[in-house]
């Protein structure tokens, strides 16, 4: 992502103290613990007043919407919930929408299938963006996942507390996957790339799950 | 917590189970994909039905005032009920109180006949007061425990939907709120009325639904009581609208000299207006039709009828006063359990509630409490759910309170967690809020991983996530390391402007369709198996005669307004109701091109049944009385002041074996429209 930037001529800033933004606190139930991660992400992103950009749609999804959610009958926090909010940007929403940009020049050698991960999709609403970034990589051609929609039974703190639904969903992904007849699959989040991936290589399975940068970033 | 991981390791090992979800999931997403397409502004209807029901729930107790006052007024009896066990209490009561059934039907010479014959029920009961009571579908009847409580009470109750029917002579609950059956396969239920029933074994859907049709017919005819749902309620008429497509609704709550509408208290719009806009959307969602067979609409009693409402508390109020309030704007369609990921891997009977899938993991533990909290954690915030419902709910954020700890009674947080999924989350907590911290472990979690030559670590099952996956080995070089590397030959650019880009906007065109009325309206009834015959006025009815003469009718029921029209020699004209007589004849007081329905009136049971009982049902309308829109017929004086009213859209059918579609439950099997025009 970074190489991506730099290559577009953007500035970008890595603030040091970030870690967490607390959503697997915060989707488990554990606001207290949430919110405290969600008070220290704010802190550290009001010392770096520029445009916010995560590669995770899940990520911004929290700080977009789980932040107000958490901060809502906070009448200090919910106005600066709001400020981070409003200047937070997932990966390619930001290059589409704010940058205008959808060819990076990238290249790629095979055939690609999109999986639109579910934050991103119906949390954020990002679906035309990834899909015009792909659509302008030189090389490769985009195959249509069957069922791209589903989820892919990753869901955080899901995966481990209900490992036989995410079993069987995950499984119904692979089996899409297996019949886009794809060698990659790509995605623009970090939860359901580890999680199909995690699945792929138990399997033994030969396809490849790669982030949206990686292609974008390749030349 | 325990229970239910048990039940979903149950229903994913039943491979019938896992057949009938799939193929419910796929068909009822896609069909229901289909159905929104026909109506373009499905998106702003949406949002509209979301503001409507808000408001509602917003103002609840004088939208609830408003509405018992014309119902009051339109003479049916209230009953007020704070919770499950004084709704029972009040329907044992009014079921003592009402007298049995002793009318001039002719089927109560069945059970004359067949008490004679000791094959009746009631001949194994010596206490003759204990009253039999016809059910249609109805889940808030199931979330009071009204079967049971009456079974105790030695009452016999026959549920009548056919899915519900199905699963009542399994002696098992709904496993979904629109399909109860959906579970099953036809072979489940072809053994089911072979052994309980005593036909032979058949898979036929049309032969077993037939069947069905038969038994239902007399619980029917013989009911001292019905007893109903309700869809929708209206607060500026007091108007009970019922939605089914099998024809049950209407023989119960027309049939039984007593009716008992069970409804929730939740369950109301203010206007006929905004009932029309929720009919367009539920029957889509919910079974993917424009829609349902019957659409039902009681404002008052029929002579010698006593009608009940009894109107459900039982936590909505608490509910009301939660931050779950928006999941009170529920309409029950059923389509977030469709669209549903973890619905469509373990079905609705894993849940162990009445209400299960989204909605029902939130109302369950929002209405019942504690015990049904973990629901909520059978769910990977996909927002499927959201999209799927009809009046745009925010169904994951409901479900994240649940989750918080924010259900009136249900506060433990993060309820259903597993206590090392607790202690990990705890610990990260931790982690994250020392940022040092944080970066000192990965970085020793690179430094452990780059062991291992491996690009993935099998963990073992007991792990969860190593129950059918692998996990990545984290980078060598955590990102925050590589970072002072990166930024140090970073190249400096000029930031570009920043330009927001306009969202592309969807226009959908309305379609400008040259049909006129009369062809929207015989496309729309052809689509649902109905039949149009144009005659002119001066035909009437020598035409129907005629018609009726070549199909070998000898006896008919007509409406009695339209007797004195009809003269045969060779046909038996009858104005009363009579379930041995094929044919009847009714007007059509208007119709709705858009659905291809139209619209009856009834003031008695004489002139309801007309439509209803017989095979055929044959309806006199007239050209000037079709009109474009649902909206349009909702709103006409005609439908109000009836006592009865029911916008009819085809032939009887069901869907509930298998999803099938089959013609002719317990309303006519045949619906032929004679269409005057001039």
């Amino acid at each position: 992502m970074v190489n991506i930037f730099n290559h577009l001529g953007v500035d970008v800033e890595f603030p040091a103290d970030q870690n967490c933004c607390g959503q697997p606190s915060f989707n488990a139930g554990l606001r207290l613990d949430a919110r405290k991660m969600a008070e220290h992400t704010i802190q550290v992103f009001e010392a770096a007043p520029n445009d916010i950009v995560a590669p995770s749609g899940s990520c911004v999804g929290m700080m977009r919407h789980g932040y107000l959610e958490l901060f809502a009958d906070d009448p200090n926090w919910l106005p600066r919930a709001e400020a981070l909010a409003a200047r937070t940007y997932e990966f390619t929403e930001y290059l589409v929408d704010v940058l205008g940009v959808t060819d990076v020049g990238a290249h790629w050698d095979g055939v690609l299938t999109y999986h639109p991960s579910c934050h991103l999709l119906r949390d954020l609403g990002v679906d035309r963006q990834p899909r015009a970034l792909l659509a302008s990589v030189k090389g490769a051609p985009l195959v249509e996942l069957p069922h791209a929609e589903e989820c892919c039974g990753f869901g955080g703190v899901f995966s481990v507390e209900h490992p036989e639904i995410s079993a069987e969903m995950l499984q119904r992904k692979i089996t899409n996957l297996d019949k886009s007849e794809s060698p990659t699959l790509v995605l623009a989040d970090t939860g359901c790339r580890m999680h199909i991936a995690g699945g792929l290589n138990r399997q033994k399975k030969s396809q490849r799950v790669v982030h949206i940068a990686e292609v974008l970033a390749n030349r | 917590m325990k229970q239910f991981r048990q039940r979903i390791r149950k229903s994913l090992a039943d491979a019938n189970l896992q057949t009938a979800l799939d193929a419910n999931a796929q068909r009822r997403v896609e069909g229901s994909v289909a159905a929104f397409k026909t109506l373009p502004d499905h998106q702003e209807r949406r949002q509209h039905a979301h503001r409507i029901r808000e408001q509602v729930i917003a103002s609840l107790d004088d939208v609830v005032a408003q509405f018992l006052t014309k119902v009051e007024e339109n003479g049916i009896i209230i009953h007020r009920a704070k919770d499950a066990d004084e709704a029972v209490k009040i329907a044992l009561e009014i079921i003592n109180d009402s007298p049995p059934r002793r009318d001039t039907l002719s089927g109560t010479r069945v059970r004359e006949e067949k008490q004679k014959n000791k094959k009746t029920w009631r001949s194994s009961h010596l206490d003759d007061l204990k009253k039999l009571i016809a059910k249609s579908k109805s889940m808030v009847t199931e979330e009071i425990g009204l079967n049971e409580a009456l079974e105790t009470a030695d009452h016999r109750i026959v549920e009548t939907d056919l899915g519900e029917y199905i699963i009542q002579l399994r002696h098992e609950k709904p496993s979904h709120i629109i399909t109860p059956a959906v579970h099953l396969r036809r072979q489940d239920v072809a053994q089911l009325f072979h052994k309980e029933l005593g036909i032979p074994y058949t898979e036929d859907i049309p032969t077993l639904t037939e069947v069905a049709r038969k038994n239902l017919r007399e619980i029917f005819i013989e009911a001292d009581i019905g007893v109903s749902g309700i869809n929708f309620g209206v607060a500026e008429s007091g108007t009970l609208c019922i939605v089914t497509n099998e024809g049950n609704g209407r023989m119960v709550t027309t049939l039984p000299r007593t009716h008992i509408a069970v409804m929730g208290m939740e369950r109301l719009v203010p206007t006929m207006n905004d009932l029309a806009l929720m009919l367009s959307l539920l029957p889509r969602s919910a079974t993917t039709q424009k829609i349902s067979v019957y659409t039902q609409f009681i404002q008052n009693p029929l002579p010698e009828q006593k009608r009940h409402l009894i109107l459900l508390d039982n936590g909505r109020s608490a509910l009301r006063n939660s931050p779950l309030n928006d999941s009170l704007m529920c309409i029950r369609c059923g389509a977030c359990l469709n669209a549903c990921p973890i619905f469509r891997e373990i079905g609705g009977h894993a849940y162990a509630s009445v209400y299960p899938g989204p909605i029902g993991s939130v109302i369950s533990a929002g209405l019942f409490g504690a015990e049904h909290a973990p629901l909520a954690q059978a769910c990977t915030v996909c927002g499927a759910c959201k999209v799927a419902c009809p009046v745009d709910i925010d169904l994951p954020k409901m479900l994240l309170r649940v989750r918080a700890g924010e259900a009136p009674k249900a506060k433990e947080k993060g309820a259903g967690l597993s206590l090392p999924v607790k202690w990990g989350l705890n610990a990260y907590r931790r982690l994250a809020l020392h940022s040092n911290l944080f970066g000192v472990t990965q970085k020793w979690m690179g430094k452990l991983a780059s062991t291992t030559k491996r690009d993935f670590l099998h963990l073992p099952a007991w792990t969860g996530w190593g129950y059918s996956k692998n996990f990545p080995r984290p980078a060598a070089k955590p990102f925050r390391e590589r970072w002072s590397q990166i930024s140090e030959n970073k190249i400096s650019g000029i930031r570009p402007a920043k330009e927001k880009i306009t969202k592309e906007t969807h226009i959908t065109a309305l379609p400008t369709t040259p049909d006129s009325l009369i062809d929207i309206f015989s496309k729309e009834l052809n689509a649902l198996s109905g039949e149009i015959i144009s005659v002119s006025k001066s035909e009437i009815p020598k035409r129907i005669i005629t018609y009726l003469h070549q199909r070998g009718v000898t006896q008919v029921h007509i409406e009695p307004d339209l007797a004195e029209y009809f003269h045969s020699t060779e046909i038996a004209i009858q104005t009363e109701a009579n379930p041995n007589i094929t044919v009847g004849i009714t007007k059509a007081v208007a119709a709705v091109a858009e659905t291809g329905s139209i619209l009856v009136t009834g003031e008695n049971r004489d002139s309801s049944s007309a439509s209803l009982l017989p095979e055929i049902h044959i309806a006199i309308l007239q050209v000037s009385d079709i009109y474009a829109t649902l909206e349009e017929v909702l709103s006409l004086p005609q439908l109000v002041n009836a006592a009865t009213a029911s916008l009819i859209s085809g032939p009887s059918r069901t869907a509930d074996i298998e999803m099938t579609l089959t013609i002719g439950v317990h309303g006519p099997k045949e619906l032929i429209v004679f269409l005057i025009d001039g």
